[in-house]
């Protein structure tokens, strides 16, 4: 809200105080200050009034003309203008040669176009007074002494603060309001308002006045008043109303207009005022029907929905409640009688319609706000008192009030105590009642501690708690001790999944990768490449702001993709790239679940030359990094298998998905599509990896492990390579080559490992075969295992390998 | 010491001896003893491999060497003689011990360097990458947990995508209240089913706008007395600048017992910030309005170390004491509980920590960006 300074001190006496404490003041009391700036005529002391005695066109230029001005010094001076708005004999603002324009331009005697000009006649926008009309700004009309310096008619400039209001402080969206703070916290007294017209409501509309009923048929507005006021002349409003008015940001528009608006910025209590003659019958505040349209004053049609509240008259609405008037029963210069309107609406109700109809307006921001039921009755009389000044209306009777206020001054019992035991400090009672005192508060001394009575302006003070923040405003939060020294919880640690986060980032960072970060929301086609098109509709929000931020990310792959490809092209060497983050993946259920995921990305060969080269990554070392993600995560590389892998991030053939026997997490790794790198740009081929959990993955119950013992005897180990069909999977003839090997040891001895130590084909194999080769290790706890009995062993696997179809034995 | 030095020595220790026992038959023993280690030191120098080696030790002490010979000798000498000869005689034999180990060691060497190739020169670049390194919202998160932990608060962690009954109302902001103007939220469909959040009734789905919802979930699952901080990313439906993005981090804190203060909070708050920027750094509470706390408060920060921003209040974080309803809302007795909660951005932390002027470098993630932070 801007708040003019000089307008403030019809409210409080701020002689003495200068804008800028203000500034300090205000945030500390919770009205933060966003900027301050000069409102109105800087001063300009080489700015004087002139008069156009005659102009001729420029010689050289079309647009310019050359002006013969007096600026009362004797001596006319000659002036080059651009602007055609004037005409001989108009008294303009001329600004002499050594003014500091408020631009910050100098003006200086100059030659434009080889004509000499002594001189700028000014418009209203360069003297700092706001966009005017176009061109200059024309004096005439108000008769000013030729040569008077324009800061004599424009008196001194004002300053205005933007501050912004929080939503709980709907009472400082008046100036009486920011006033009243200010008082409490400088200890000022605020003045009282002066209005002549009377209080006190009629129940019922008298013949005299210009609706013949209120009725209040709606739920969304207990209190409701009009007044009708006749004889009104719609014109102009007075200067001081107009200064006022733009000083907060409000264009003036007419004397009855600006009036509502004023008395809005002056209390908070937004008004409207109907042209009587618009109005049939009388006023009947209730919800819209169905297929009920208003054209907004902003020209806007609205459907209406049904239920929202409106003010009607017998035949149709007239104003959105508290949100916006209608076109057809505004206030025009041929209005003659008003009703005018002060009145409380619900306020989420005002919040929930005005974001419907995508109107925001200064009455439904104050309504929505919660606005003072009491003013309700003091904004109507002070409206009243000024159309009677400034329009020439007649008040014709009282006003007419339906409903009754929604809410008065609440009592708060506070306990003995409680605000310095809430504060950690030790103030007494009698210095909290003073501090609440000075918010216009009243308190009384109670036999459990204190009541508090609220003025109804604040709704937002109903609880003791709510006390202790009063006070601590006006105490001052510097004065709240620094807290004791704590001692950790017993037995708290963090939550597993930030254990993990941070382990698995610092041993990625250890293995030469730089770790990314990147937007959730992502584009469709991201998500299309991803998990194909089915999961559109799944991964969708609502109401996305961008086009290129329309779904929830379901892999981090396409992210650590992007950067790859930037970082090419801006010649940063990508070593290797990770991130860590939540991704979103429908599940069988139709539910979307949010996993953990790990992710990283290099190129196989690296683009950079050095003088000696790097080891160059394949798929099987990413493979070997995923289960480690995976080990750390506890899952144990006996539950995860490797399958085939179909979709649109990685290229067929040459990736693999990971599967888990557990069914928690789910993975891949392998190289991604090369057309879709190519096509971002990527020339070599980008090995990924990307590993996800589900956060319920992380409550499993960690296993500790138990202590086997091992035998202190020598293992036999023998070798068995084994050709088999090139399409035969390695898992399988691994497999198969650790059951025989296990069943080969029985209960006698012990398997202890397999592992696969050679792939070939080519020559010497038969085409389309290929040679794995196996070392196996078996181990006797109590004793050396003999010859005999390893190679007994050995021919139960090779029995068994030579049983695989298309298998045979490499001899 | 050299063979030759070591040499000297024994023929200076040959005429020290007493001459007294001296006869014409030790002489000439004594003169040949001299020559022959005078010539294994000169042969020495030219044995490059360890064969050379094993042949010239033969030479000299194997069963047919020179000094084996010599010593052979030893039996006609007179009973006189002989211990003045024995005595020479061990001498040489050590001389020639001390040659061969000596001369080991050299060999030694020579095949390790030939294993090893040419001299290092340590001046050539490092090959391969060099570590990788943490983002910098990263490491500023884990700086932030880091001190936090030191006062007794635990990670704690939520779903992003929240109910708005966790997101707003358990936070006392109901359906229509203006501070849920405060922020725009992103929503997620009415078909959408979270398996991490489930809706409680017919209220929508929301990417949560901040991490406060942790506090929900974690009254509602843990017991007091309990302190935690819960980092993670929230979501507002900003348009991004330099200064807003679709998606930032927060840090929220909680801290929940019998009796918590606002002198608490300060000190925590204190502490936090003087951890984080250095013991010039002040903190003010400025009071300000959030519906989950009661009193509410803007922390400002001020600091001598910030660049262009310093020695100004800079706005950092809300706080506040825990709004009693929240409390109610999560099953607990405001009567019995107080707590102080807290939020910051880790953006705006990092950003003042490093200089940082766009939000967006965090996420574009150029690594002349990034490897900046290593």
């Amino acid at each position: 809200m801007k708040v003019s300074f000089q307008a403030l001190q019809r409210h409080v006496d701020l002689t003495g105080i200068t804008p800028e404490r203000l500034a300090e003041v205000l945030p500390m009391l919770g009205l933060e200050v966003e900027s301050i700036h000069s409102f109105g005529l800087a001063p300009l002391p080489l700015v004087v009034v002139g008069e156009i005695l005659e102009f001729s066109k420029h010689p050289q230029a079309d647009r310019l003309s050359v002006c013969k001005v007096d600026v009362g010094d004797g001596q006319p001076r000659q002036i080059v203008c651009g602007a055609k708005n004037f005409k001989t004999g108009d008294r303009v603002p001329v600004a002499l040669p050594g003014t500091i324009m408020p631009s910050g331009f100098e003006i200086k005697v100059s030659k434009l176009r080889e004509v000499e000009s002594m001189g700028m006649m000014c418009s209203a926008e360069e003297l700092g007074l706001g966009k005017g009309e176009d061109g200059l700004l024309i004096l005439t009309a108000q008769k000013p002494a030729i040569g008077t310096p324009l800061n004599q008619i424009y008196g001194a400039p004002d300053s205005v603060l933007e501050i912004s209001v929080t939503p709980n402080r709907g009472d400082c969206l008046g100036l009486r309001g920011v006033a009243r703070e200010i008082a409490a916290a400088l200890n000022l007294t605020l003045k009282p308002l002066s209005i002549n017209t009377p209080t006190g409501f009629a129940a019922q509309p008298s013949a005299t006045d210009a609706f013949r009923y209120v009725q209040l048929n709606s739920e969304f507005c207990p209190y409701y008043t009009a007044r009708s006021l006749r004889k009104v002349k719609v014109g102009p409003s007075p200067e001081w109303m107009r200064r006022d008015l733009e000083a907060a940001g409000l264009r003036p528009i007419n004397n009855v207009v600006d009036i509502t608006n004023w008395v809005m910025l002056e209390l908070g209590q937004p008004l409207h005022a109907f042209d009587a003659q618009q109005v049939q019958e009388g006023i009947i505040v209730r919800g819209a029907k169905a297929g009920e349209t208003l054209t907004l004053l902003d020209g806007k049609k609205l459907e209406l929905e049904a239920g929202s509240c409106v003010i009607a008259d017998a035949h149709r609405p007239l104003v959105l409640a508290g949100v916006m008037g209608g076109v057809d029963s505004g206030v025009t210069s041929a209005t003659t009688d008003i009703i005018l309107e002060s009145a409380w609406f619900r306020p989420g109700e005002v919040r929930r319609v005005a974001r419907r109809a995508g109107v925001a307006t200064d009455s439904s921001h104050r309504f929505a706000r919660d606005v003072d039921p009491a003013g309700v009755e003091l904004a109507s009389r002070l409206a009243t008192d000024l159309l009677a000044s400034y329009a020439g209306a007649e008040v014709v009777g009282s006003a007419v009030a339906a409903g009754k206020p929604p809410r008065a001054e609440v009592k708060i019992q506070l306990p003995l105590g409680f605000v310095a035991h809430k504060t950690g400090t030790s103030v007494t009672d009698v210095e909290v009642a003073k501090c609440l005192e000075r918010l216009g508060f009243s308190t009384e001394k109670s036999s459990s501690g204190m009541t508090v009575l609220v003025p109804s302006f604040r709704s937002d003070v109903t609880r003791p708690i709510d006390c202790v923040e009063e006070f601590i405003r006006i105490y001052g939060t510097d004065r709240v001790p620094v807290g004791r020294p704590i001692a950790p919880l017993p037995g708290e640690e963090d939550t597993r999944s930030s254990l993990f986060t941070r382990e698995i980032s610092s041993r990625l960072v250890g293995v030469g990768f730089a770790e990314c970060c990147h937007y959730t929301l992502r584009e469709a086609g991201e998500i299309e490449r991803t998990l194909g098109k089915s999961a559109l509709p799944q991964l969708a929000l609502e109401n996305p702001l961008t086009a290129d931020q329309t779904h929830l990310r379901a892999s981090l792959i396409p992210g650590l993709t992007g950067a790859l490809a930037l970082n090419l092209s801006v010649h940063a060497d990508p070593a290797g790239l990770f991130e860590v983050g939540v991704v979103f993946r429908p599940q069988a259920d139709g539910t979307v679940r949010e996993f953990l995921s790990v992710a990283f990305a290099t190129l196989a060969s690296p683009v950079v030359r050095t003088w000696k080269s790097r080891e160059a990554w394949d798929v099987l070392k990413a493979k070997r990094m995923l289960l480690d993600v995976a080990a750390l995560a506890n899952l144990s590389a006996s539950r995860l298998t490797f399958a085939a892998l179909a979709d649109g991030l990685w290229q067929k053939d040459q990736a693999s998905a990971l599967v888990d026997r557990g069914r928690s997490a789910q993975g891949a790794c392998g190289i991604l599509d090369l057309r879709w790198t190519r096509s971002l740009g990527i020339k070599g081929t980008v090995i990924a990896g990307e590993f996800m959990l589900p956060r319920s993955a992380f409550a499993e119950a960690v296993r500790i492990p138990r202590f086997a013992a091992f035998s202190s005897f020598p293992p036999a180990t023998r070798d068995v390579a084994v050709i088999v069909p090139q399409k035969t999977s390695a898992a399988e003839v691994l497999s198969r080559v650790q059951q025989s090997a296990q069943k080969a040891a029985a209960k006698e001895f012990e398997l202890e490992a397999v592992h696969c130590f050679d792939v070939f084909s080519g020559p010497g194999l038969p085409e389309g075969n290929k040679s794995l080769a196996f070392e196996i290790r078996w181990r006797h706890s109590t004793r050396t295992l003999t010859d005999e009995e390893a190679n007994r062993a050995m021919g139960v696997v090779i029995a068994a390998l030579e049983k695989g179809a298309g298998w045979t034995i490499r001899r | 010491m050299r063979p030759q030095d070591d040499w000297g020595l024994i023929v200076f220790g040959c005429f020290r001896l007493p001459i007294v026992s001296a006869t014409a038959q030790i002489l000439p023993m004594q003169q040949s003893l001299a020559q022959l280690v005078a010539q294994a030191h000169q042969e020495a120098q030219v044995i490059k491999t360890r064969a050379e080696m094993e042949a010239f030790k033969a030479r000299i002490v194997g069963p047919n060497g020179s000094l084996t010979a010599l010593m052979k000798n030893m039996a006609t000498l007179s009973k006189e003689e002989r211990p003045v000869m024995g005595k020479l005689i061990n001498e040489a034999k050590k001389s020639i011990e001390d040659l061969l180990s000596a001369l080991l060691l050299k060999i030694e060497d020579a095949e390790i360097s030939a294993t090893l190739g040419a001299p290092l020169d340590p001046t050539l670049p490092a090959i391969d990458s060099p570590a990788g390194q943490h983002h910098p919202l990263s490491q500023t998160r884990e700086r932030i947990l880091a001190t936090f932990r030191k006062l007794g608060f635990t990670v704690a962690e939520g779903p992003e995508i929240e109910t708005e009954w966790h997101c707003f109302d358990a936070l006392n902001t109901p359906a229509d209240h203006p501070a849920r103007d405060m922020q725009d939220t992103l929503y997620l469909p009415q078909s959408f089913q979270s398996a991490d959040a489930p809706r409680r009734g017919q209220e929508a789905l929301v990417l949560r706008t901040h991490t406060s919802s942790v506090q929900v979930r974690t009254l509602l699952n843990r017991k007091p007395p309990l302190r935690i901080v819960a980092p993670g990313r929230c979501f507002r439906r900003d348009a991004v600048d330099a200064t807003h993005s679709a998606n930032f981090h927060q840090v929220e804190g909680l801290w929940i017992d019998h009796h918590v203060t606002l002198a608490d909070l300060r000190g925590v708050l204190d502490f936090f910030v003087k951890e984080t920027f250095g013991p010039e750094a002040e903190i003010r509470l400025r009071p300000s309005f959030f519906p989950f706390t009661e009193p509410s408060f803007e922390m400002d920060l001020r600091s001598p170390n910030l660049g262009r921003l310093s020695n100004r209040w800079l706005e950092i974080m809300g706080c506040g004491l825990v709004d009693p309803a929240v409390l109610k809302n999560c099953g607990l007795n405001p009567e019995e509980y107080s707590g102080l909660a807290f939020g910051l951005g880790l953006e705006r932390i990092a950003m003042l920590l490093h200089g940082i002027d766009d939000i967006r470098h965090f996420y574009q993630n150029d690594l002349r960006f990034l490897r900046q932070f290593a």
